[in-house]
């Protein structure tokens, strides 16, 4: 028990450095440019409430793990969060303000940071990937991107929008 | 103690990385009609991979890159993304209404992820891949192509490597990519909210790049393309493994037997489960 217990302590701690770093992200921002997202209190409590939803997000994941459905079971854990998140939203309107005082793009800077790091170690590996499944893979980004467009540009003019 | 240091190395060095692709903020390169923007978040990444280049990992940054630092950045940064994940709800939250006005257009361009098969399948077959493109073009080469690669064929088998090396290429490169082709795509007269809908390839950090870029170009429509983006995603975790084993698979299946059959290849897909 207190080791599940403590997992829970850990992984709360990691989304709180994670909410931290978007926190000295957003007040980066706002001294390379007085203009963008100013850092309020509103902000602190649209921090916290990602911060409470990701930990809800996490333990529906962990719970979902013991569903009897696979697809229940291997919904990912970013997903149960984004869920979470658009339910909660969905009923209160004070979490759609708050988490409006976090700057989008303050969030995807220390994301890519850690990215970055995680990935190094498997630089070494490119060599034993093939070139030419490097050029399939800029033909496979491609037609994923290119094709969703095509069918959205599409649908949306059939939609009238 | 010495690993408590050693993690505050790891936070010291994320901040100052952080700092400096801030005050580099976002540069715009023009070539001719076209013109692409490198973003903080780009910069993040690279000069994170770029010091992590084995030729640079000495002295202190060999201290910084240390093998517990990579595997806690790997291990964690699921977690490092769920704020992330938390914000979307909220941008989707209130435009749902009309989200749910066009969900058939969200449903259809589902359909478009099997762009992966019709243009990079017939380029794999075309430069010499065989088995390999089987793994290498059923789908964004994510966790879920993954999975289904290595449960049917395992994963060092043929089209495991193919998998594989997509997996690889994308964790690599796939957000720098998708932050390079958004804005071309603008170029080209698609509109935002279509690309918008289209950034939801189904990995989380490329649908941040994607539409971070787009932000980027078009910052008066930010709700509207973190919202579309998000649902997207959404959508894309929920229907991704029916679209790929109903959809993908039979269409890749048929694509290779066609393209290959011409040159009386003997390698057909059906009948190499290596594996089984």
């Amino acid at each position: 028990m207190s080791m599940q217990l403590n997992k829970y302590v850990k992984y709360g701690l990691i989304i709180l450095l994670s909410t931290a770093l978007i926190l000295f992200t957003q007040q980066v921002k706002l001294l390379k440019n007085p203009d963008s997202t100013p850092v309020e209190w509103m902000t602190i409590m649209g921090l916290l409430t990602l911060w409470l939803f990701s930990m809800i997000g996490v333990l529906l994941s962990d719970l979902m793990k013991k569903a009897p459905v696979k697809f229940l079971k291997e919904f990912p854990m970013l997903g149960w969060v984004a869920v979470t998140s658009l339910i909660f939203c969905m009923c209160f309107d004070f979490f759609v303000e708050a988490i409006g005082y976090v700057d989008f793009l303050s969030i995807t800077t220390p994301i890519l940071t850690f990215a970055g790091i995680s990935v190094v170690d498997r630089l070494v590996d490119l060599r034993k990937t093939s070139w030419k499944v490097g050029i399939v893979a800029v033909f496979v980004f491609t037609g994923t991107y290119v094709g969703s467009a095509l069918l959205s540009e599409l649908g949306l003019f059939l939609a009238g929008k | 103690m010495g690993l408590k240091r050693n993690y505050v190395i790891l936070l010291i060095f994320a901040l100052i990385v952080i700092t400096a692709a801030e005050m580099i903020g976002t540069q715009s390169l023009s070539f001719g009609t076209f013109s692409i923007s490198l973003m903080p978040l780009a910069f993040a990444i690279l000069i994170t991979m770029v010091l992590g280049l084995p030729i640079f990992r000495k002295g202190f940054l060999q201290r910084i890159y240390s093998k517990a630092n990579v595997q806690f950045s790997s291990k964690y940064l699921i977690f490092i993304m769920l704020p992330l994940m938390a914000r979307y709800g909220a941008d989707v939250a209130p435009q749902l209404r009309e989200i749910l006005n066009v969900g058939w257009v969200f449903i259809a361009q589902e359909l478009g992820n099997l762009g992966t098969v019709l243009l990079g399948l017939p380029v794999a077959l075309l430069i010499g891949l065989r088995r390999e493109a089987i793994g290498a073009t059923l789908g964004l080469g994510r966790e879920g192509e993954l999975a289904y690669i290595s449960e049917k064929y395992t994963l060092e088998s043929k089209e495991g490597q193919g998998v594989l090396s997509l997996y690889i290429i994308g964790t690599l490169f796939g957000t720098i990519f998708f932050s390079l082709i958004a804005p071309i795509m603008l170029d080209i007269g698609f509109r935002v909210e279509a690309l918008a809908m289209a950034s939801g390839v189904g990995s989380a950090s490329m649908m941040t790049a994607s539409s971070a870029t787009l932000i980027e170009r078009v910052p008066e429509m930010e709700s509207t393309i973190i919202g579309y983006a998000a649902a997207s995603q959404l959508l894309t975790s929920f229907l991704g493994t029916f679209t790929m084993v109903f959809l993908a698979v039979p269409l890749q299946r048929f694509l290779y037997n066609k393209l290959t059959k011409k040159k009386k290849q003997q390698e057909v897909p059906a009948d190499v489960h290596a594996a089984e």
